[in-house]
């Protein structure tokens, strides 16, 4: 029984840290039809910054803080500098991207060196339910990641930003003869993409450690999550990385890891082939 | 399939001198020879190969290895300009064909003691042949036509999983790969590292050279630089472009693991990088670079990443990575189409077809 609750808690926070990691990837893709290869960088400088505050001897909470506003901001100019030009051709952004992931990786890397850096986590120790143990930190990385969502989901149907990134996604044109400026919202769409990608990294370096490839780690485990969630809207990349995080995290529970590894991908390469709209089908939030 | 058949034969014989003699009676001769001017191309690649035949006679031998390297791995880079730069199909995961190979003969060399170049390199081409008509086959075919994202993550995604798999699995010797492969043999005679294999190396890779040049000359290729430009115009010509796209994917994945079985054996060591994404991206910024949609650009791009890179890892390993992906970010946004295209022309690039079109014109009256 102990046991079982363990696994699930893992699975659970896995499932969380996956969802955490999409969001990001999953917004920038549904809203504005861009792959960002960047995303796991992003990712890994939302980390970096944390690192970089508690070495600085500030309270580790706060970088976190700043975390996600230190790399929305450096996402938004890099949009006005270099994404801007790639709309038109999704490869192009693809390689675009890919090179600008390239470009903060190794630099990031020249910074740390090869080193594996541990940062403390805030809320450390477990708790304790019974005879059970659970890590605090971990509890507050699921409790967050469903904070984060409920949040972009309030921010994307109810508020009239949210309304203007739709009307944006759904007709570009037509929204740009209503008056709204479309690159405008593209650029706070790509920030808030790369702000959530920076609050991931933050959140998770106490659990990961930091180290330059940190973000390569999530990269591809978040496109295949996109695609299976289905590309479009907002709740489709979340259910995708949902069920792609539960099911990496559960299958080596009952198979050797090295097959549940590579099965969760063929899986779900097979499962877009077949339902390319996703799990959730559709335009919106 | 039957058409590309035909358009190959029908433009046997082709060369740069015919194509460019016959640009047809339609008028605008003169002033589209005069906008093409000289032909660059073939200039490019005759001094490619000049360069490329001499120079082991002024390198050291370590760096004859190091040239070696560069040829295969422009092999390989071959292999992927074919699949992107003229059918337009992003295949973010030829690794996975490369090191697939790279593998086969690796286990065949240490478990069955098999080291021939006459059964290695023809069942390493093999291995190509089979996984990326498997691979493409599952991601191009079928009833619903694949998006271009849909093929760029999954083969990115397969040659990932392939990766982990393989530092997973102790036969495949985990994340140490297989180490001290034997030489390839002839006979009694081992193929070691050095200038024989330099030649040998390059001796394919003219002979692939050649006959990629052949193919994307002929229509089929005319029909595959269509496919890149404008995709549902080519199949309301009424071809099937899913399955040229199988086809060229095939093609490629066959290169990529002949390139892969002679990596393996110059290096005498397989390792779980060679499927993965690091190699897969490697070859993309080759090609890249050096110019996509012309096939001597990838072997240029191939060359110049390579040697700036083994030039600079001396004094500049950090920070070469950095400047390769400034460079390849300046490459894309301010020159789509590569170095190549400083001295090469547009029209250049896609080729002429004026053979094939002689024929025709002659056999319709």
């Amino acid at each position: 029984m102990a046991s079982t609750f363990v696994a699930a808690f893992e699975i659970l926070s896995f499932g969380a840290i996956i969802v955490l990691v999409v969001l990001g990837l999953g917004i920038i893709a549904s809203m504005m039809g861009i792959f960002n290869f960047a995303q796991g960088e992003f990712v890994l400088l939302g980390a970096y910054v944390t690192y970089l505050a508690f070495s600085r001897g500030a309270p580790i909470w706060a970088g976190m803080l700043a975390a996600p506003f230190i790399v929305g901001a450096f996402g938004f100019v890099l949009e006005a500098l270099i994404i801007r030009r790639f709309y038109a051709a999704p490869i192009v952004a693809m390689l675009g991207t890919y090179a600008l992931g390239l470009i903060i990786r190794e630099s990031v890397r020249g910074l740390i060196g090869g080193f594996y850096l541990t940062v403390p986590e805030p809320i450390g120790g477990s708790i304790d339910i019974g005879t059970m143990h659970i890590s605090a930190w971990r509890f507050t990385i699921i409790v967050i990641t469903l904070l984060v969502i409920g949040g972009c989901y309030l921010l994307l149907s109810r508020t009239s930003f949210g309304l203007r990134v739709r009307a944006t996604l759904e007709n570009p044109a037509l929204a740009r003869a209503s008056g709204i400026s479309t690159p405008m919202i593209y650029g706070a769409t790509f920030a808030f993409g790369a702000a959530l990608a920076g609050l991931a990294g933050a959140l998770i370096v106490p659990v990961f450690s930091l180290f330059a490839d940190l973000g390569i780690r999530f990269l591809i485990q978040g496109f295949v999550a996109v695609m299976v969630g289905g590309v479009g809207s907002f709740i489709g990349p979340v259910a995708g990385a949902g069920l792609i995080g539960t099911l990496s995290a559960a299958l080596p529970w009952v198979m050797a890891p090295v097959i549940a590894d590579v099965l969760v991908f063929v899986l779900a390469i097979v499962f877009i082939k077949f339902r390319p709209q996703g799990l959730i089908a559709g335009k919106g939030v | 399939m039957g058409a590309a058949k035909q358009a190959l034969r029908a433009t046997l014989g082709e060369g740069p001198e015919v194509s460019m003699a016959d640009d047809g009676p339609d008028g605008a001769l003169p002033a589209r020879q005069a906008a093409t001017g000289l032909k660059v191309l073939p200039i490019v690649e005759g001094l490619v190969l000049i360069v490329a035949l001499i120079l082991p006679l002024f390198l050291q031998d370590y760096l004859t290895v190091f040239a070696t390297r560069v040829v295969i791995l422009a092999l390989f880079a071959l292999s992927f300009d074919l699949v992107w730069g003229y059918a337009g199909i992003m295949s973010f995961g030829q690794a996975l064909f490369f090191g697939a190979a790279g593998y086969g003969v690796a286990l065949m060399a240490r478990d069955l003691n098999i080291t021939s170049i006459l059964l290695v390199l023809p069942a390493g081409t093999l291995i190509g042949l089979t996984s990326s008509l498997l691979l493409g086959g599952f991601l191009l075919l079928g009833r619903h036509p694949s998006s271009v994202i849909f093929v760029a993550l999954g083969t990115l995604t397969g040659s990932y999983a392939a990766d982990r798999l393989a530092r997973g699995w102790y036969y495949l010797g985990g994340q140490n790969g297989i180490p001290s492969i034997p030489p390839m043999s002839l006979g009694s005679y081992d193929l070691t590292e050095g200038p024989v294999y330099y030649y040998f190396a390059l001796g394919i890779l003219a002979i692939v050279y050649l006959l990629c040049r052949f193919l994307v000359r002929s229509q089929f290729g005319l029909a595959l630089a269509g496919l890149r430009e404008n995709e549902q115009r080519i199949a309301f010509f009424g071809y099937k472009t899913q399955h040229l796209k199988a086809i060229v994917f095939a093609v490629g994945g066959t290169i990529a693991g002949l390139a892969g079985s002679l990596y393996a054996f110059h290096e005498g060591f397989v390792w779980p990088n060679m499927l993965g994404v690091v190699i897969s991206t490697q070859v993309v910024l080759y090609v890249l670079f050096g110019g996509s949609g012309t096939l001597i650009g990838a072997v240029i791009g191939a060359v110049i990443i390579e040697g700036v890179s083994f030039w600079l890892s001396d004094n500049y390993r950090e920070i070469w990575p950095i400047i390769l992906g400034v460079l390849l970010l300046l490459v894309i946004l301010f020159r789509p189409l590569g170095l190549i295209s400083f001295v090469l022309g547009e029209r250049e690039r896609v080729g002429s077809f004026g053979a094939a079109r002689k024929e025709k014109r002659n056999a319709a009256p």
